[in-house]
C-alpha cells in the first residue's frame, strides 16, 4: 500500500539515484553508525535536575554547554548504534527510560555513579528519554531517529498538497515537552541546540518548513497549535485510504510523543499564534507557548526563551534573566508545597542555610521570575489557588493574579509574577497545603511583603501589618515546618522557628520577621499536661492521625483506635500493604464491625474489620474521597469525592458503588463536596467548596433539591467544608468565611452565625484585635471553622475552628454560648456517649498530637455554657499494637473522628443489641 | 517552478496574509520537470474539483446567549444559537436558518460547508454580562480552517492585534476559508470570556464540518472495508464529550434539519442506513469512547477499531451502517461512575 506521508518523496529519488550511482563507481555500501554519547545529570540551580551533554562522537551537533530542561535532543538514524554513558551528580538515583526502546535498564547511583545505556535505534521517529523517578523534575529529552533516506513527515501545504519533506529541507526543528502544566522547548537549526526553557515564544519565518516534536510524560495533554495542521502520525503499515489531517493531538501515558512538519503561516500569514495543551486545567494554570511567524526580515524568526531554572531567583549569580522557583506538590505533611531546593534552604549549614528561611515551601524571587509547580510527589488533585497576593498584583498584572482552575486536576501550573510582595498559594480541595513566594525588588532594603494583601475572599488592602496578615504568616509557618507542631510527648515548651530575615511591610517599614512574630504571639510557650477524663466514655474512638509517619510505607496517616474505658490506645492502623495515603474521615455499619475509611490524598475507600484492624477491602472510588457517611435507613455507604463532582454509593454489605448522585447539573462547575452528612429523612447535604453552595439531594433518587448560596462574609469564596444535622436544622461551616450556615431541611438558610464577628481583623494586634463586638457578653472567635456535628439531641452544635479554638452553639438560639481552647490546625469533631449519660465531643488538630476530650454539658442542665475540656489524650504511642512501626510525627495530623458505637439520631436506633446495652435510655432514644 | 504552478492554480482569491516570497524549489531540472508534469496534472483535477464544488460563502449570524441551568444556586451555562444562515452561490442567496434549533442550545449549530466554501461569521454577544466585567467579551476561535491573525477569536494578550470578541455593545465579524485539505470535522469555540482561556467548557462550542463532496470514506461492513460516498450518509450525529456528559446533534441529510439532542442522548437511525459520528471531546478529561458491538475506520488507517482514546478538542469521525441496536459510553473510571452513555436505537 502507497503510504501517504512518504510518498513522492524526491529526495528519496534522488537517494536512490545517487546510490544506484555509488553502485556503479565504488563498493562503499551504507553503513549505520554507532554513537558515543557522554551525558550527566545535573542539580539546577532552581534545585530542578536536567541533562547535560559532555560528549557526543559521530554527531555534528552544537550542544549546549550546561544542563538543560529538555534534555540535550540525541539525533540518529535508523539502524544506528547508542551507547550513552550516564554519570549522575545528582543527590537521588537517575536512571534513562525509552519506551519500546530502553525499559527497565539499572540507574546510576546517586553522587557521582554511572551507568551505561546501549540500544540499536530501529524504530523512526521521536521518542522521549527520561528518568523514571524524577522526570517530573525535568529529567527528560527527545531521541530522534531520521529515516535513514531522510525523510520526515510530510507537511500539508496552503493549497492542501500533502508535500514530502526531507531532513535537510527543515528550516528549523522545535522540542516541545509537555510536563506538569508547562511547556519545556528547545530549538535545533543549523546543527545548534538552544535552550528555550518554559513557555517559550517560537519563532519562524513565513513559509519556512519546520518540524514539531512534541513529547510528554506522566500527565495527559492535547496539543493544539492555532492555525495550522498537520498529518497524524499513522505506521506506513497501517495506511488508510485518505490521510488524517489534525490540528490537536492527544500525548496520553507514561510518556508519549508526537511530531509533525507544518509551513510556518502558509495561507493564514503572520501573527503571533497560540499554542497550548487544551486539556482546560492546564490552559488555566498556564500551559500556553507561542508560534510567531514573522515576515521575511532581518529579525524574523527568532525565538525567544522563557523563564529558566537559571535565572533570578534568591542567591541565583544570574539575576539578569527570568528565573524559576519550583515547588514539588507533595503529600508530604507540612511540605505540601516544596521548593526543590528546600534541601539546601532548611540546612543551616548548606548552600542556602543563610537565609534562615526554616521551611521547605517559602521561596525569594526577582520580579518579572515565575513560580512553577509540578505535582510529582501527590496521588491526589489538586488545584493551584492563590490564597494571598500583593493588592496591586491583580491589575498589574491581570490575566494571571489571582490564580486558579476552574477544576481539580493532575498536573502542574507556571506563572510569571511581576509585582513585589507577598503570594501564597493553596489547593482548594486540601485548604491547608502552602506555598509562599516572597517576589522581592532587589532595590529595597528587607524582603518585600508589600504594603497591602488581597485575599482570595474577597479581604482588599489589608495592611501587611495588620493582625490578620501577621497571623496568617505565623499560621503559615506553623503549618509548612514538622518542627513548628505541638507535640505533647515533648516536655520543651512549645518553640516555632521564624525566619530571622528583615522584611519591608506597611510604609516601608524594615522589621525582622522572627521578632515580630514573636512579639505579637510569643514563644516558647509551655504546653498543659495531659489529663485523661475522670468520667469513662462507651466504646472506641476511632481518630484519623494523618500525618503519622511510619516505616513500611511512603505515604503518611495511619488510624488511632482509642479505649474510652481507660483512655488508653488500643491499636495503630498504618496499612503498609496499600501505602494507606492520608487517611481522613470514616464511618461505620450498623453491627459496628467494618470501618469504611477514606484516603483523601489518593482515590481510595478502605474497608476495615474493626475488631482486629485488618483490612477487608481497598477499592478506588474517585479523586480524594473525603467524607463517608451510611445512609441511617439502609445502611447503604456515601462517599463525597472531594476532587471531582458527586457522592458515590454502595450498597450496604458490598464493596462495589454501584451508583452516584451528581452534586451539579451536566455541564456545571463541579461542586467538590467535602464533609457531607445525611438528614434522618435520607436528604444528602453537602458543603460544596468549589461553588460557595451547600447542596441538598435526595439519597435515593439523586435528585438535586436545592443548592443555596453559603456565607456572607466574604461572598468571593466562603468555602463551606462540613456539615452537621440536627432535630430540624442543618449547620454547615464556612472555612473562608469563618461562619455557620444554619439550613432547614429543605435547604432554606434561616440564618449565618458570623464566628469572627468580635474579632478586628485590620488593626495591628492588641486588647482591641478580639473584643465583645457584637454586644453578647462573651468574647469569642471561630477563625476558619471546620468539622461542625450537632449532638445526638440536636442541642448544641460543636466546632473545630483552624485557628485554634472550639465554639458551642446552642440551637435553640442559634448563637455562640461558649468557646474553649484548641490546637493549631483544630479540625475534627464526633459525638461519642458518655459512661452513665450525656456526650463527649471528641476534637482532633491536625499540628497536634492530642485529642481534646470537650464535654458540652457536664451538669447535663441542658445550658452548653458552662462547656469544659473534660480532658486530652496524647495520640503518640509507640507501646499499642500496630501494623508498621512509627518513625516520625508520632500522634500528629489528627483529622476524622469516629465514636464507636455511633449513637448519632437516626444511626443509633440501629444498633445491634450488645451495642446498645452500654448506654443509657435517653442515648438510645436521642431525641425522643 | 512547481511551487508556484499549483498556488496559481488553486488560490481563489488574494493570500489572507501578504507572502513576500513564494518556497524556492530546489530540486534537480530533471526531477523538476517530473513534478511540473504531475502538477499539471493535479491541476486539471484540481480544476475540475472546483468546477463541480463550487465555492459558495456563508454568511453566518451566531449569537452568544445565557441559558439557565434550572437549579437554584447552580451556575448558568452559555451557548450559541444560529441567528441567520444565509448560503451565497454566485447571485443565489439560500436562506438555511430554519435547519437550525431556534434558541441556544449545547452543542451549538454545527456548521456545515464544503471545501472550498468560506465562512464570514458574525457573532453578537446578547446576554446581561451583570457586574462581571468578565463575562463582557465573548469570540469563536475555529479549528482546521483558514483564517488570519484577525479572525483568531483570541484576546490582545495572546495575538498582540487585538480582542477579537463581540461585547454587549459591538459584534466582531470573521473570515474562514475551507480551503483545500481543510476537510474535516472541527470544533469552534469561545477563547475570550471569563479568562483569556475563554469559557469553552461552559457551553460555547460547536462544530463545523467540512465536506469534500467528491470524498469516499471508509466504513466497517461485517469485518470488511467498504468504501461508501460521503453522499451516502444518511444521518450525522455531533457528540461532544465533556468532562460529566455527552452533548449532542443530529443532522438529517436530506432535510439538513439539525435536531439538538442535550445530554446523554439517545440516537436513533433506520436500520441499513449509513451514519456518522463526529466525536469532540471537550474540558480537562482523556475518555475511552465505545460503541457496543460496532467495529469502525481509525481516521487515517486501516485498522477496524472498537474503542478510541480521545483528549480535549480532538476530533474522531467515523461511518457505520446501523445494524443493531448498541449503547455508546465513555468507558473511564470517573465517566462510569456518572453513568456517561446512552443508546443507539437502530429502528428496523
Amino acid at each position: 500500500m502507497n503510504s501517504i506521508v512518504f510518498r513522492f518523496n524526491r529526495k528519496t529519488m534522488v537517494a536512490l539515484i545517487c546510490f544506484m550511482a555509488t553502485l556503479f563507481f565504488s563498493s562503499i555500501a551504507l553503513a549505520s553508525t554507532t554513537h558515543t554519547i557522554n551525558l550527566t545529570a545535573e542539580t539546577l540551580p532552581n534545585g530542578q535536575f536536567g541533562y547535560k551533554m559532555v560528549s557526543h562522537d559521530a554527531s555534528n551537533q552544537n550542544y549546549p554547554a550546561e544542563a538543560v530542561i529538555p534534555g540535550p535532543s540525541l539525533i540518529v538514524q535508523q539502524g544506528d548504534t547508542v551507547n550513552i554513558s550516564l554519570t549522575n551528580n545528582t543527590g537521588v538515583p537517575v536512571g534513562i527510560n525509552i519506551p519500546g526502546i530502553l525499559e527497565g535498564a539499572a540507574e546510576a547511583a546517586a553522587g557521582g555513579g554511572s551507568q551505561n545505556y546501549s540500544f540499536t535505534a530501529n524504530r523512526t521517529g521521536t521518542h522521549p528519554y527520561y528518568d523514571e523517578g524524577s522526570g517530573l523534575l525535568g529529567l527528560f529529552g527527545a531521541l530522534i531517529v531520521n529515516a535513514a533516506d531522510g525523510s520526515v513527515q510530510s507537511y500539508v501545504d496552503g493549497d492542501g498538497t500533502i508535500t514530502p519533506t526531507d531532513v535537510a529541507d527543515l528550516d528549523k526543528e522545535y522540542i516541545m515537552f509537555m510536563v506538569g502544566s508547562t511547556f519545556w522547548g528547545a530549538e535545533i537549526a543549523n546543527g545548534t541546540q538552544t535552550p528555550l526553557w518554559t513557555n517559550p515564544v517560537l519563532a519562524a519565518t513565513l513559509n519556512e518548513v519546520v518540524r514539531f516534536h512534541v513529547l510528554s510524560i506522566e500527565h495527559d495533554h492535547t496539543f493544539h497549535l492555532h492555525a495550522h495542521r498537520w498529518l497524524d502520525e499513522v505506521d506506513p503499515v497501517n495506511q488508510g485510504l485518505a490521510p488524517h489531517i489534525i490540528d490537536v493531538k492527544i500525548l496520553t501515558g507514561k510518556a508519549d510523543s508526537h511530531a509533525f512538519t507544518v509551513k510556518a503561516g502558509t495561507e493564514v500569514g503572520a501573527g503571533m499564534w497560540h499554542l497550548h495543551c487544551h486539556v482546560v486545567s492546564h490552559m488555566e494554570s498556564n500551559m500556553a507557548a507561542r508560534f510567531r511567524v514573522d515576515e521575511p526580515g532581518a529579525a524574523s524568526g527568532i525565538s525567544v526563551a522563557g523563564a529558566s531554572p537559571y535565572g533570578a531567583i534568591l542567591l541565583s549569580p544570574n539575576q539578569n534573566d527570568p528565573g524559576l522557583v519550583t515547588f514539588e506538590i507533595s503529600d508530604e505533611p507540612g511540605s505540601w508545597f516544596r521548593s526543590t531546593r528546600s534541601d539546601a534552604i532548611i540546612d543551616p549549614a548548606g548552600p542556602l542555610g543563610a537565609l534562615n528561611i526554616k521551611t521547605r515551601s517559602l521561596e525569594v524571587m526577582a520580579p518579572g521570575s515565575s513560580a512553577h509547580f509540578i505535582m510529582s510527589d501527590t496521588n491526589a488533585v489538586h488545584t493551584i489557588t492563590t490564597l494571598i497576593w500583593p493588592s496591586d498584583a491583580d491589575t498589574e498584572n491581570k490575566h494571571d493574579i489571582p490564580f486558579d482552575q476552574t477544576k481539580a486536576y493532575r498536573g502542574g501550573g507556571i506563572v510569571q509574577l511581576n509585582t513585589p510582595g507577598l503570594y501564597v498559594f493553596t489547593c482548594k480541595i486540601h485548604p491547608y497545603m502552602f506555598g509562599a513566594i516572597i517576589v522581592d525588588d532587589p532595590n529595597t532594603q528587607g524582603l518585600d511583603l508589600g504594603e497591602a494583601i488581597d485575599l482570595v475572599t474577597g479581604i482588599q488592602g489589608l495592611p501587611t501589618t495588620s493582625d490578620l496578615a501577621t497571623r496568617l504568616l505565623r499560621t503559615f509557618f506553623v503549618v509548612t515546618a514538622q518542627q513548628n507542631w505541638q507535640d505533647y510527648t515533648s516536655a520543651t515548651p512549645w518553640h516555632v522557628a521564624y525566619p530571622d530575615v528583615p522584611v519591608r511591610l506597611t510604609g516601608g517599614a524594615v522589621l525582622n520577621l522572627k521578632t515580630v512574630l514573636e512579639n505579637r504571639y510569643g514563644q516558647d510557650v509551655v504546653l498543659p499536661p495531659l489529663s485523661a477524663p475522670t468520667t469513662a466514655g462507651v466504646g472506641e474512638v476511632w481518630i484519623n492521625t494523618q500525618f503519622e509517619k511510619t516505616a513500611g510505607k511512603t505515604k503518611p496517616g495511619t488510624i488511632t483506635v482509642l479505649d474510652t474505658a481507660n483512655w488508653t490506645i488500643k491499636r495503630k492502623i498504618a496499612l503498609p500493604s496499600i501505602n494507606m495515603n492520608h487517611p481522613h474521615n470514616m464511618w461505620t455499619d450498623r453491627n459496628q464491625s467494618t470501618i469504611f475509611q477514606t484516603q483523601w490524598f489518593d482515590n481510595k475507600l478502605t474497608f476495615i474489620n474493626r475488631a482486629d484492624g485488618q483490612m477487608i477491602d481497598n477499592i478506588q472510588i474517585g479523586d480524594s474521597p473525603s467524607h463517608v457517611m451510611t445512609m441511617p435507613n439502609n445502611d447503604d455507604i456515601t462517599v463525597a469525592i472531594n476532587g471531582e463532582n458527586r457522592v458515590v454509593t454502595i450498597p450496604a454489605g458490598t464493596t462495589t458503588p454501584a451508583s452516584s448522585i451528581a452534586t451539579q447539573m451536566p455541564g456545571q462547575v463541579p461542586a467538590n463536596p467535602h464533609g457531607h452528612w445525611i438528614t434522618p429523612e435520607g436528604k444528602v447535604v453537602t458543603p460544596n467548596i468549589n461553588t460557595s453552595d451547600t447542596g441538598f439531594y435526595d439519597g435515593s433518587s439523586g435528585q438535586i433539591l436545592a443548592r443555596p448560596a453559603a456565607g456572607g462574609n466574604f461572598p468571593h469564596g466562603p468555602h463551606p467544608i462540613a456539615v452537621g444535622v440536627g432535630k430540624d436544622k442543618v449547620y454547615t461551616s464556612n472555612l473562608l468565611d469563618h461562619s455557620i450556615d444554619v439550613y432547614d431541611f429543605d435547604g432554606n438558610r434561616l440564618k449565618t452565625i458570623n464566628l469572627i464577628a468580635d474579632y478586628d481583623p485590620v488593626s495591628p494586634t492588641g486588647p482591641t484585635t478580639l473584643t465583645d463586638k457584637d454586644g453578647d457578653g462573651l468574647v469569642t472567635a471561630g477563625v476558619l471553622p471546620i468539622q461542625t456535628p450537632v449532638d445526638p439531641t440536636g442541642r448544641v452544635v460543636v466546632t473545630a475552628n483552624t485557628g485554634g479554638t472550639i465554639t458551642l452553639i446552642d440551637t435553640s438560639i442559634d448563637k455562640v454560648v461558649a468557646m474553649l481552647p484548641c490546637d493549631p490546625g483544630c479540625h475534627g469533631v464526633n459525638f461519642g456517649a458518655k459512661d452513665g449519660g450525656g456526650y463527649y465531643a471528641y476534637v482532633t488538630s491536625k499540628f497536634s498530637n492530642r485529642l481534646i476530650v470537650v464535654d458540652p454539658d457536664p451538669n447535663g442542665d441542658g445550658d452548653f455554657s458552662d462547656a469544659v475540656v473534660a480532658g486530652t489524650i496524647s495520640m503518640a504511642d509507640n507501646s499499642a499494637a500496630t501494623d508498621d512501626a512509627v518513625v516520625s510525627l508520632a500522634g500528629m495530623g489528627g483529622q476524622g473522628v469516629l465514636a464507636i458505637p455511633n449513637v448519632y439520631n437516626g444511626w443509633v436506633q440501629n444498633l445491634p443489641s450488645e451495642w446498645q446495652t452500654g448506654l443509657t435510655n435517653a442515648q438510645k432514644n436521642a431525641i425522643p | 517552478m512547481i511551487c508556484k504552478i499549483i498556488h496559481s492554480a488553486r488560490l481563489k482569491r488574494p493570500p489572507l496574509a501578504s507572502r513576500k516570497a513564494l518556497p524556492e524549489c530546489s530540486s534537480a531540472p530533471q526531477i523538476r520537470f517530473v513534478y511540473t508534469l504531475i502538477a499539471l496534472v493535479l491541476m486539471l483535477c484540481t480544476q475540475a474539483a472546483f468546477a463541480a464544488g463550487g465555492g459558495k460563502t456563508h454568511v453566518i449570524e451566531l449569537w452568544a446567549e445565557k441559558i439557565p441551568a434550572g437549579v437554584e444556586g447552580g451556575n448558568d451555562l452559555f451557548a450559541y444559537r444560529m441567528a441567520g444562515h444565509i448560503i451565497q452561490e454566485g447571485a443565489t442567496e439560500t436562506n438555511v436558518t430554519s435547519r437550525y434549533a431556534a434558541e441556544p442550545t449545547i452543542p451549538g449549530p454545527t456548521i456545515v460547508i464544503d471545501e472550498g466554501d468560506e465562512v464570514m461569521l458574525t457573532l453578537k454577544h446578547v446576554f446581561d454580562p451583570g457586574n462581571s466585567a468578565s463575562f463582557e467579551q465573548v469570540s469563536v476561535h475555529v479549528h482546521g480552517v483558514h483564517y488570519d491573525i484577525h479572525s483568531d477569536g483570541t484576546l490582545e494578550y495572546i495575538n498582540l492585534i487585538a480582542d477579537e470578541s463581540a461585547t454587549p455593545t459591538m459584534s466582531y465579524t470573521y473570515h474562514w476559508i475551507a480551503a483545500p485539505g481543510t476537510a474535516g470535522t472541527w470544533a469552534y469555540h469561545d477563547h475570550n470570556m471569563i479568562t483569556l482561556n475563554g469559557a469553552e467548557d461552559r457551553g460555547l462550542y460547536g462544530a463545523l464540518i467540512v465536506n469534500n463532496k467528491t470524498s469516499t470514506m471508509a466504513l466497517n461492513k461485517a469485518g470488511n472495508l467498504k468504501t461508501v460516498s460521503i453522499s451516502s450518509i444518511k444521518k450525522e450525529y455531533v457528540l461532544f464529550i465533556g468532562d460529566d456528559a455527552f452533548w449532542g446533534t443530529e443532522i438529517d441529510n436530506q432535510t439538513g434539519q439539525q435536531t439538538s439532542l442535550w445530554e446523554n442522548p439517545t440516537l436513533s437511525a433506520q436500520q441499513g442506513s449509513n451514519v456518522r459520528f463526529h466525536l469532540i471531546s471537550l474540558g480537562s478529561n482523556t475518555h475511552n469512547f465505545k460503541l457496543s458491538n460496532y467495529g469502525w475506520i481509525d481516521p487515517g488507517t486501516n485498522l477496524i477499531i472498537t474503542e478510541k482514546v480521545i483528549g480535549p478538542l480532538e476530533k474522531h469521525v467515523f461511518a457505520v451502517q446501523a445494524g443493531q441496536s448498541s449503547q455508546y459510553k465513555d468507558d473511564t473510571f470517573s465517566s462510569n461512575s456518572l453513568g456517561m452513555k446512552g443508546n443507539f436505537n437502530v429502528i428496523p
